[in-house]
């Protein structure tokens, strides 16, 4: 009974750790904003603590390089269960304008299993918030795949052979 | 009928610690022109640690004792304490000396949690937290010992609430003035939390806990600030004594929460003091108090 | 003396009163020039590919999968917003909208596709002529392109016919992997 109260309570009060990996601080000066009054994010019960032992969710930004890859896992290591990853900026999601070079290892979700992707360069906090919004479950989701389309093939024109051979086919039809 | 009188003690402590410091943090974040966590935020807080994993980082038996013994210590001085003016069960057989003595255990358990962990900045906070207690120990011992003193015994029922029994003589009124300027250091908060200084050394002598047993400190940490605020009523304001036991409790948690509006008001403006400094400003206030008891004898 | 300043602190903050926004439940728009997500718009776009070849992190790639259709896929996972993609499109088929709030959970959800029918040229086929010079001119001119849209990688391969056995080429590539 006791165990079902304390989940309950997970999403009432968010401890959280931010760790940085590597980045340009944008991220970082984003993450610190949010602990300001005007933005203030304590009154969903989040609080900044010192500690990974201490924390539930730790905020990664920057893009995970070298050196600091065996340290980001020992950190999320030391975070005792249950716990989540937001990855915070377009380096924490997928490396940035970085992904593929030498030092890069290339996005949080390389090194430790990610939850929540914020993107952005930097982040605005209303974008944070948006996201510990979501994971909290006060909103919906957004941010869907879009898919758009110029015309509607009437022909299959994934056959390309015959589309290769009757290549003067507008020609015919002008005709 | 006595011994209902303690169960009540610890229900009541337990049940409404949280919230007195669900209103402080209310109030801080008032004074920073921001809203705030809810004011059960607390409660929320203990429940989830609660249901967290332990990380076992050190394996030796004094860092899973710690926060028991920590807990079992204050959970033993509310036991023992006349709250609402009635003499319970265990005020036959505790005095002050026992109380000073199970706060100083309380005391202990945390520097020996700390001490426990394998970690430099768990040391570093210990060695402050030493600092901090034994500079606040004669305070608290000259309060228990001024109502010795006029009444030539040192049981806890007239220790506490018959001090202002003649009204409010000098050595009183100073030790008043002193109390309040301690009670900052008592509770832990500013300008006095240097032990558990919250980002300069990533949370001090707690830092390796994680889990039920740091929701245990957390309890003990609100318990004591509810401790020393009940002991500032007790003390110095012990009027209205109506002869029903609710209205009575009543009236001391009102006047206990007045208590923690000051402190959260002060403690939202001040500037955290080095341990040096905080030193020095207790110096006064122990030579002060000294002198208040001293007068106490003389008979002012 | 202390403590009337201190009190005055705490009268002078009554002025204010709280000053937090009520944001995930009221909505707050950005500013004026603010970049958030790009969107193009398919009826104006006519598959140059000139943003693909000016994104600094490489986010927009180009693949034709027979001689009329090129499908062209932005992955917002590295995007820095930073509007080169609009800045260099010659139809100004690209806005940057003012939408930031694209948390999510999974990285499939911030991709936009885009399916554009090329019309083959009457004489040739579909392209101009083909500078065989170097890989940089290749690239900057219009041909055929195979970049790899399943594992989000730019491949600078081109041809001036399509050419299905490098469709299949390029369909296996796997990026180098590190660690």
């Amino acid at each position: 009974m006791l165990s079902k109260l304390s989940k309950k309570m997970f999403p009432k009060s968010l401890w959280v750790y931010h760790c940085n990996s590597g980045a340009c601080n944008g991220c970082d000066i984003e993450i610190l904003n949010i602990l300001t009054p005007y933005y203030d994010v304590e009154r969903f019960g989040i609080k900044l603590v010192g500690s990974p032992r201490h924390a539930d969710v730790m905020l990664l930004s920057g893009a995970v390089t070298r050196p600091t890859l065996p340290l980001v896992k020992k950190a999320y290591e030391a975070m005792p269960a249950p716990k989540l990853v937001f990855g915070i900026g377009s380096c924490a999601t997928g490396g940035g304008c970085w992904f593929d070079t030498y030092n890069v290892t290339g996005g949080g979700d390389k090194a430790i299993p990610v939850d929540y992707f914020i993107p952005g360069c930097p982040t605005k906090p209303e974008a944070i918030i948006y996201g510990v919004a979501l994971a909290l479950g006060l909103v919906d989701k957004k941010a869907l795949p879009i898919e758009l389309k110029q015309m509607e093939f009437p022909i299959d024109a994934y056959e390309r052979n015959k589309a290769w051979e009757d290549r003067n086919v507008i020609y015919k039809l002008i005709n | 009928m006595d011994i209902a009188y303690s169960l009540i003690n610890v229900m009541v402590f337990i049940l409404c610690a949280p919230l007195f410091d669900g209103i402080m943090r209310k109030i801080t974040a008032r004074v920073q022109s921001r809203q705030g966590p809810p004011v059960v935020q607390p409660y929320y807080d203990l429940l989830k640690l609660l249901g967290k994993n332990t990380v076992n980082s050190a394996d030796n038996w004094s860092f899973k004792l710690a926060p028991l013994a920590a807990f079992a210590s204050i959970i033993a001085v509310v036991f023992v304490i006349p709250f609402a003016f009635r003499q319970n069960f265990a005020g036959r057989y505790a005095d002050i000396i026992t109380v000073v003595y199970l706060l100083t255990l309380g005391g202990v358990s945390v520097l020996l949690g700390a001490l426990a962990s394998k970690n430099t900045f768990a040391m570093i906070g210990a060695s402050r937290e030493m600092v901090t207690m034994i500079m606040v120990e004669p305070v608290l011992a000259m309060t228990l010992i001024l109502g010795a003193v006029k009444y030539k015994s040192l049981a806890l029922q007239s220790a506490m609430y018959s001090v202002t029994g003649f009204g409010y003589s000098v050595s009183i009124v100073a030790m008043m003035a002193v109390y309040l300027l301690a009670l900052q250091a008592f509770v832990g908060k500013q300008p006095f939390d240097i032990s558990e200084a919250e980002i300069e050394i990533l949370e001090g002598p707690f830092i390796e806990y994680s889990g039920p047993n740091y929701a245990l400190f957390k309890y003990y940490m609100m318990m004591k600030q509810m401790f020393y605020a009940f002991l500032f009523v007790a003390v110095f304001l012990p009027f209205a004594e109506t002869g029903y036991y609710a209205a009575d409790m009543a009236i001391q948690l009102a006047e206990m929460l007045l208590v923690f509006v000051v402190i959260a008001l002060i403690g939202s403006t001040n500037p955290r003091l080095r341990i040096d400094q905080a030193v020095k400003y207790y110096a006064v206030l122990i030579i002060i108090s000294i002198c208040a008891v001293g007068l106490s004898v003389r008979g002012f | 003396m202390w403590l009337t300043s201190k009190i005055k602190q705490v009268l002078m903050v009554l002025k204010p009163g709280v000053v937090t926004l009520n944001y995930p439940f009221v909505p707050r728009p950005a500013p004026e020039d603010f970049r958030g997500a790009p969107y193009w718009d398919h009826t104006k776009c006519v598959g140059c590919g000139g943003c693909a070849n000016h994104c600094p992190a490489r986010t927009i790639m180009v693949r034709d999968i027979c001689q009329e259709i090129r499908v062209m896929m932005y992955d917002g996972s590295r995007c820095t917003y930073c509007g080169r993609c609009a800045d260099v499109c010659p139809e100004d088929a690209i806005t940057m909208t003012k939408n930031y709030e694209l948390a999510t959970g999974d990285k499939n959800d911030i991709t936009e596709t885009m399916e554009l029918f090329m019309l083959t040229c009457q004489r040739c086929g579909r392209c101009y002529e083909m500078e065989t010079g170097n890989a940089v001119d290749r690239m900057d001119l219009k041909g055929y392109r195979y970049d790899n849209l399943e594992a989000r990688t730019v491949i600078r391969k081109t041809s001036d016919q399509f050419d299905l056995k490098l469709l299949q080429e390029t369909a296996q590539f796997k990026r180098p992997e590190k660690i």
